[in-house]
């Protein structure tokens, strides 16, 4: 199975079997830890009914179990592991938008939320859509002010505020 | 009769230029709320609260459940064009919604979902009107088994439908549960799952994954498959809308099922959500045509969104009638009832005449101009698909972000949102599927607290999910549909034909969930 | 396009809200706000705390007590644990108030959560919630000492209790009145004291202890029996709020043999670290608060104990209340000990 008509074109950078394997061995790490966590609080079945800890004990030994299922059924089928789960290129074009995302999110933590997503708004649009700059940075710039007048000023829902807005008194 | 007395009186205190006005204005920003993330019904209700404090009730009143139809409507829309649920209950809208919008049908999806919400919203008020004091006394039946009963009957329809492999849909579903349980337990009052964190306190709010699930993790793939959304060639004619409307009237058995499921589940305080997702299981099971669920089918959009709809609207019976919230957003209008100093109860149909079918009314006028507004606005919803992506993502990205922290104002939330997104994402690429996960994240915390409160007392055992009429009923109808597909083979060897379905692919590729 | 329209008219509505509000701000305190002020609520949506604030926000916003804008925000996470936490998290900002119930003893006692109400900045309690036993009007108890008989000849833990959330101040309550009277129910964890009043209507439960403004819709239509409330007078309600029965008509449980008193405060915390001029201006805001007509309806429609206490009176008072909520909460096995 491919993904587009450049999948063939695009050099794998991964298997679907691999990731499937690691992604299977995380659940199975986290299986492990919550279910050690509710045996902690009490995972039997007290005169009025179950602990607090029994249903996410159980379903943490079935999350368990169902890993250890996918592990094995991962490194039985030959199929997924010729399949490829993304090419370099696919993978580079993820990261252009991810690696942003989290630099925004960062920004929001740092200078508030406003500022931040006029800036991540008009950047993405000049670096990777390579749009116009006046039109990404009155796009950016409107689109901020907007979300900035229906929430909190009109909604009175407040978002996280940095130095910019401070300095207008909000 | 005298409901039909009642509600003429009704219109007649709504039919002022006044009343109207504030309808539409109710509307309006009710599809507003509806379409940014994170900030749903319940929330922009809220948020509108204060200015209806100087109002009179009615006036009040009309407002807010106008933004509440308008939110309903409004849910849907991100759903069906970004695969971004704008409200909780239209996650199950997302499933043929989305794929529908990336054929190019999405003017097809929005009518349909628009259109079936109307439907519902109409069976519930109808509902209200001629069954309200029968109604009120049914939910008063309803004590922990039976709430369980319930939660079962909604997991057990869903089980076995899923055309990924059984680990997966296992792995899905314990995920979702155990994620439903972190925070403080009802029934013992630990905290579980936190490991002392404060950011862990308030658990895992069920908008901030399913937004970062699925609208996060939609944009990577987007971005990774063709730097685009699909179904930008979408032909946006009003007349689609007409064209669409032809179609429905074969789907009667769908909406007809959907609006019971969805009073009930309303009145009940089980939730639109759980509505939402029984609708939509139910029609995929009862559907000739079950395995083109998942794919675009029309019925797929019309199932959940009627029976969202109907439960949302009648969610609001018990709110009137017994002062229990059926939902969110009826727990805020509640505060807001006694701030206008109105005492909800049952007392209230008898001395609050001209508010209670003042709003029932409006519950009437108001789907009927919410259907109007949403319709005439196709053209310009759909038409947001044609926007270049570089412009759109991001936007969506910040719009993202902006509601998972308004869900609860947390900044963590956001982080949060980030980390489903990349769950998401490689749970879609590895064909896990998401759909068990938002249910039992949703619902999970209820049904173990309703099986705990059950088990509490001298008559506490499994017996007593079988202990009266109802429940009984309730809990055998869940394990008949837990086994269905058992039962159907058994049928089907009684009857000798020996039909044999293909065994359900167990194909683990990467086949989208 | 719709969003610019929808903007207008939102604008249309709040304009008279906002106007009012921007002229005409007396000015008595040395400190004014200049931006909106968040009330915190630490419970879910529609509860008694919930309720509170909104009422608040409508008597301050009515009667232009404040300059800015007030907002509510919910953080119900955990019991209200998360409302808490925050609030110690927001050292020296003036700009956020809680609104606080025993909640703020509970939470460190029963959960270890790191949290104490000593270091926010206490305001004042702005009333005091009572608690009463309720039963189903279909039961055949008429008195408290019929109630008790009858919970006697039953097998322990055959009654259903109900209540809001475990080893919170229901329990607390419920099992305060266990040892009192000699008597062994089955305490039922609720998510809210709306759902312990439906539940005792549909006679899922046969009692629950709920405050007076959870249960006043069921007692009205004559769906609940009031038998007794914890305090040592009755309340000072003598308006008919059922057909024959005020709030002043129910006997104190002291009269009817359980001799025990239990309030919850209901009161304001700034986080810590502001200026006393601040302190001013809330305690000010609030005083104004108490004297208008929305708050006395409001103490008078959910049966609500006036109280004036603010500063040190306050400060006394908490730790006594805190004192009493470990004492018994030890006596019950509910204090956390892992």
């Amino acid at each position: 199975m491919s993904d587009g008509p450049h999948a063939d074109l695009d050099p794998a950078l991964v298997s679907t079997r691999s990731v499937e394997l690691a992604v299977m061995a995380l659940l199975l790490c986290l299986a492990i830890f919550l279910g050690w966590d509710n045996w902690r609080l009490g995972a039997g079945w007290a005169p009025d009914g179950p602990q607090p800890g029994y249903f996410p004990f159980y379903l943490a030994v079935l999350l368990g179990g169902a890993s250890l299922w996918g592990i094995a059924a991962a490194l039985r089928s030959e199929e997924l592991r010729e399949e490829i789960f993304v090419g370099r290129s696919a993978f580079g074009r993820v990261l252009r938008v991810f690696l942003p995302t989290i630099g925004f999110v960062l920004l929001v933590q740092l200078i508030g939320l406003y500022v931040a997503s006029f800036v991540f708004i008009a950047a993405f649009m000049v670096f990777v859509g390579r749009l116009a700059v006046w039109k990404s940075l009155l796009t950016g710039f409107v689109f901020s002010a907007l979300m900035f007048y229906v929430f909190d000023v009109q909604f009175n829902v407040l978002m996280p505020k940095g130095p910019l807005e401070a300095a207008f008194g909000f | 009769m005298e409901a039909l007395d009642s509600l003429l009186h009704g219109f007649g205190v709504l039919l002022t230029f006044h009343n109207m006005l504030l309808m539409l204005v109710g509307i309006c920003l009710g599809i507003l709320v509806g379409v940014l993330p994170g900030l749903g019904g319940p929330n922009g209700v809220a948020i509108l609260l204060p200015l209806t404090f100087t109002m009179d009730p009615t006036s009040a009143i009309v407002l807010l459940s106008c933004i509440y139809w308008g939110a309903l409507f409004g849910g849907a829309i991100t759903s069906i064009l970004f695969n971004i649920p704008g409200e909780a209950w239209s996650v199950a809208t997302t499933f043929d919604g989305y794929p529908m919008a990336q054929k190019g049908q999405a003017a097809e999806a929005l009518t349909a979902a628009f259109t079936a919400s109307f439907f519902g919203s109409i069976a519930a008020v109808m509902l209200i009107t001629f069954l309200a004091p029968w109604i009120a006394t049914f939910a008063l039946r309803f004590g922990p088994p039976e709430f369980f009963a319930v939660y079962l009957l909604t997991f057990c329809s869903f089980v076995g439908l899923g055309k990924e492999a059984r680990h997966k849909i296992v792995i899905s579903l314990a995920l979702g549960f155990l994620l439903a349980a972190v925070g403080m337990d009802t029934v013992s009052g630990e905290l579980r799952m936190t490991f002392g964190s404060v950011e862990m306190l308030r658990g895992f709010d069920f908008l901030v994954a399913v937004i970062g699930l699925f609208g996060i993790s939609e944009i990577l793939l987007a971005m990774e498959e063709h730097l685009a959304f699909k179904g930008q060639e979408a032909k946006i004619r009003l007349s689609v809308v007409w064209r669409t409307w032809l179609t429905l009237p074969r789907y009667w058995v769908t909406l007809l099922r959907s609006s019971a499921i969805g009073c009930w589940l309303g009145v009940t305080p089980g939730g639109a959500i759980a509505a939402s997702f029984m609708g939509y299981n139910l029609a995929k099971r009862f559907s000739r045509d079950g395995a083109n669920f998942g794919k675009g089918k029309i019925e797929g959009v019309l199932a959940p969104e009627t029976a969202a709809h109907a439960a949302g609207t009648s969610a609001l019976l018990p709110m009137l009638a017994l002062g229990i919230p059926g939902s969110g957003t009826a727990a805020v209008l509640l505060g807001g009832l006694m701030v206008w100093g109105l005492q909800p109860g049952p007392l209230l149909f008898v001395e609050q005449k001209d508010f209670v079918w003042g709003l029932i009314a409006s519950m009437y006028l108001g789907n009927i101009a919410g259907l109007i507004i949403v319709l005439a606005t196709v053209p310009l919803f759909a038409s947001v698909l044609r926007v270049p992506f570089a412009t759109i993502a991001p936007m969506i990205i910040v719009s993202c972000a902006i509601g998972a922290f308004a869900v609860q104002n947390a900044m963590f939330d956001i982080w949060l949102m980030l980390g489903f997104g990349v769950v998401g994402y490689l749970f879609k690429k590895t064909g896990i599927p998401l759909a068990p996960m938002t249910l039992a994240l949703v619902l999970g915390d209820k049904a173990e607290d309703a099986f705990r409160q059950s088990m509490i007392g001298l008559d506490g055992g499994l017996g007593i999910f079988w202990s009266n009429k109802l429940v009984g009923t309730i809990t055998t109808l869940a394990l008949v549909m837990l086994f269905w597909p058992l039962i159907g083979k058994l049928i089907d060897l009684a009857r000798g034909s020996g039909r044999h379905e293909p065994a359900g692919a167990a194909g683990s590729g990467s086949s989208r969930a | 396009m719709l969003k610019s329209f929808v903007a207008k008219r939102a604008a249309l509505l709040t304009a008279c809200v906002t106007a009012c509000l921007g002229i005409g701000a007396p000015a008595m305190a040395a400190w004014q706000p200049t931006k909106p002020i968040e009330i915190i609520v630490p419970a879910g949506a529609g509860g008694a705390s919930d309720q509170m604030a909104r009422m608040m926000q409508a008597a301050i916003q009515n009667n232009k007590l404040s300059p800015t804008p007030i907002v509510v925000t919910l953080k119900g996470g955990a019991n209200g644990g998360e409302g808490l936490m925050d609030m110690l998290a927001s050292a020296g900002d003036p700009y956020k108030m809680v609104i606080s119930n025993s909640a703020i003893y509970t939470l460190p006692l029963a959960n270890k959560l790191p949290f104490d109400w000593r270091k926010l900045t206490p305001v004042s309690i702005l009333a005091f919630d009572n608690f009463v036993l309720w039963v189903n009007a279909g039961s055949p108890y008429k008195t408290t000492q019929d109630f008790v008989e009858a919970v006697k000849k039953e097998p322990a833990g055959a009654f259903k209790l109900g209540g809001t959330g475990s080893k919170r101040e229901d329990h607390i309550l419920a099992a305060a009145v266990e040892r009192i009277a000699g008597v062994k129910f089955s305490y039922i964890p609720y998510k809210s004291g709306g759902e312990a009043a439906t539940q005792l209507v549909g006679d899922h439960i046969k009692v629950n202890v709920n405050n007076p403004s959870e249960n006043v819709a069921v007692w009205r239509a004559g769906q609940v029996r009031a038998l007794c409330v914890f305090d040592t007078e009755p309340m000072n309600y003598p308006a008919k709020v059922t057909a024959d029965q005020s709030w002043k008509d129910i006997p104190t449980c002291k009269s009817q043999g359980i001799d025990f008193q239990w309030i919850m405060l209901r009161g304001v915390f700034l986080p810590s670290g502001v200026t006393p001029d601040q302190v001013a201006f809330y305690q000010d805001l609030l005083g104004k608060l108490v004297q208008t007509t929305e708050f006395k309806d409001y103490l008078e429609k959910q049966a609500l104990k006036p109280s004036d206490l603010k500063g040190a009176e306050m400060v006394k008072f908490l730790e006594k209340d805190e004192a009493l909520y470990k004492d018994l909460m030890t006596q019950s096995g509910f204090v956390a000990t892992n």
